[in-house]
């Protein structure tokens, strides 16, 4: 765990970057630090790592003050990636990701097959492995980042805007794959970002900052969204609130879902059976849904120029926020909805998944 | 005659090119070997900068002359041990080679330090792992300069009669003869130019992970 108590910082010209933080990053949890620019997101996950020492307060690792220990020391269990990876130029990918072990004395073989590990923990191909950073993109960059990070096997991680410097398609991969993998290690992870959505998708718990460095909020994503403190966390939350929250909230009864007919590109219309309007799924050979088909605009054969691929698809284990979108999107109305082996389980429609809506604010009500 | 006396005086010819580029190399090195360390206390302060700067800039104002009468006395040496010479050109390569080392060490990413220092390098095994290697492109083109500079003060030697080319200009002075000090600028020239070459070289191999268009 990560405890701030009292924590202040007053640069030497008298800027207030941080006043009076406390809060804990408690341990194999992911704490988001968000808020506007300039309100002292980076000063305060710097002071963790004494890479700025803090005015006032007290900043300790697991119990033990900061101050106590040795600061090369305290940060070689400190895990670092920034927003621009922050490589070495003259190292490959390999050894970037080698170079910390390699100057505790770790062997340069085994180090090297360790960090070949990593790197494919990372999602990042070994075929990169001996190129230099220079030949890389900015999200492959950021992978070896976090590789290079966790080369000592570190218990805390630092983050600050890891995935901010690349386009959102990128940066939506390396969020899904960093959560993939943090699900794995369980790093004490502080992560500093100054996209509210980042924070929601990623944090565990989210410090929300405001100007002048100090703290509006602590709280899990979905309690940020139901219960924000004042109006600027809800302002700084930002629209569609009630909608996002159902992004954290799952069905608590079983959703029910309705038979679909389905048809594989290749087969005749004819092949559906009886199908009511017209509409019926097209599933590939796992007999995952591909999207909709209008039986009455294809003709004798269904190609892929007759699906309509503008609904999500939902998973049955999802949050009421994707069954709600996968109905909401649909050409039908009915959201598909497939289950965690990627099979077509059935559709359902928006009116069903605002009956479990009603559900689970009387659950949260209650508990 | 003009091949004639070139081969009868081959053999000096090729002992005085050789202490030219030996006069002119061992202080270079020396000279990157103290600038190193000096090169980045400058660096490191924007206070201890502009004083190391411009006492090493002072340094390189006096005359090579005065420096190669003064040191024997300073020293306790023979006014005609090579040791004065390099001790001087040592002192020119410190004051060229203290700004190439402070601004190249300035020059590397500053993520690329902050990385480092937030991985627990500690502040020596960052210069020596991360911020050295990484400023080696900036670094081999002050060299470049200071040896070659060298190669032309050395000649100045030969006022005090310690042997490399520039004694190839006395000696054609006092003989009358134009053919010596042409064959001493001619090889002057060409041992600036291989030194010039071999330090790019040195440098271009080193940096295997610099971009084709940046080295060009
Ligand atoms: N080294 C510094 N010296 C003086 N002021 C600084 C320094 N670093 C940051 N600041 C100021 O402290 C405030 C907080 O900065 P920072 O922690 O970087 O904010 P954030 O990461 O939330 O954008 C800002 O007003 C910034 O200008
Ligand atoms: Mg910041």
């Amino acid at each position: 765990m990560i405890t701030f108590e009292h924590v202040s910082k007053v640069y030497p010209d008298g800027t207030h970057a941080v006043h009076d933080l406390t809060f804990d990053a408690p341990s194999g949890r992911l704490t988001v630090l968000v808020g506007p620019s300039g309100c002292g997101k980076t000063t305060s996950m710097r002071m963790i790592n004494r890479l700025i020492d803090p005015t006032d307060g007290v900043v300790s690792l697991d119990g033990q003050d900061t101050r106590s220990v040795d600061a090369i020391e305290l940060r070689r269990k400190i895990g670092y990636v920034i927003q621009s990876a922050g490589l070495f130029p003259h190292r490959t990918v390999v050894d970037n990701v080698a170079a910390l072990p390699r100057l505790l004395g770790v062997g340069k073989q085994q180090a090297r097959s360790r960090a070949m590990e990593l790197l494919a923990k990372v999602g990042l191909d070994e075929r990169f492995a001996l190129r230099y950073p220079y030949q890389l993109s900015g999200g492959q960059q950021q992978r070896v980042g976090v590789a290079r990070a966790l080369a000592t096997d570190p218990p805390f991680l630092l983050m600050d805007e890891p995935f901010s410097a690349v386009d959102p398609v990128v940066r939506t991969q390396l969020q899904d794959s960093f959560l993939q993998l943090q699900r794995d290690i369980g790093k004490t992870i502080v992560m500093v970002t100054h996209d509210i959505d980042e924070a929601l998708k990623l944090g565990d718990q989210v410090a929300v900052f405001r100007e002048g460095g100090t703290l509006a909020q602590v709280a899990t994503p979905s309690g940020l969204l139901a219960h924000p403190a004042d109006p600027f966390v809800a302002d700084f939350v930002g629209a569609s609130r009630g909608y996002r929250a159902l992004g954290f909230v799952e069905a608590t009864a079983p959703v029910e879902l309705a038979d679909e007919a389905t048809v594989r590109v290749g087969s005749r219309p004819g092949d559906a059976g009886a199908v009511d309007d017209g509409w019926c799924v097209a599933v590939d050979d796992a007999h995952a849904p591909l999207g909709w088909v209008d039986l009455r605009a294809a003709g004798e054969v269904v190609e892929e120029r007759h699906i309509d691929f503008s609904g999500t698809v939902a998973r049955a284990d999802g949050s009421l926020r994707d069954l709600l979108d996968a109905a909401l999107s649909s050409p039908t109305g009915r959201g598909l909805v497939a289950g965690p082996d990627g099979r077509l389980r059935g559709s359902v429609v928006a009116a069903e998944v605002l009956r479990h809506v009603g559900h689970g604010r009387e659950a949260e009500v209650s508990s | 005659m003009t091949l004639n006396w070139i081969i009868d005086n081959a053999a000096r010819i090729g002992e005085l090119t050789a202490w030219h580029a030996a006069l002119s190399v061992v202080p270079t090195v020396l000279g990157l070997l103290v600038a190193i360390p000096l090169g980045w206390w400058a660096s490191r302060s924007p206070r201890i900068y502009p004083l190391v700067i411009g006492t090493s800039g002072l340094l390189y104002t006096i005359p090579s002359i005065a420096l190669f009468v003064l040191l024997p006395k300073v020293l306790g040496t023979r006014i005609l041990d090579p040791l004065n010479v390099v001790v001087a050109l040592t002192l020119y390569s410190i004051a060229l080679l203290v700004r190439v080392i402070a601004d190249g060490l300035a020059s590397v990413p500053h993520d690329t330090v902050q990385a480092a220092t937030a991985m627990g390098y500690r502040p020596w095994q960052r210069l020596l792992h991360v911020e050295l290697p990484v400023a080696v492109p900036a670094i081999g083109g002050g060299l470049r300069v200071a040896v070659v500079s060298n190669v032309s003060i050395v000649t100045m030697a030969a006022l005090l009669g310690i042997p490399q080319l520039g004694s190839l200009f006395t000696q054609g002075f006092s003989l009358r003869l134009t053919l010596p000090i042409v064959v001493g600028i001619v090889l002057c020239l060409v041992l600036s130019v291989v030194l010039d070459v071999l330090v790019h070289a040195a440098t271009r191999a080193l940096t295997p992970w610099q971009q084709k268009a940046e080295t060009a």
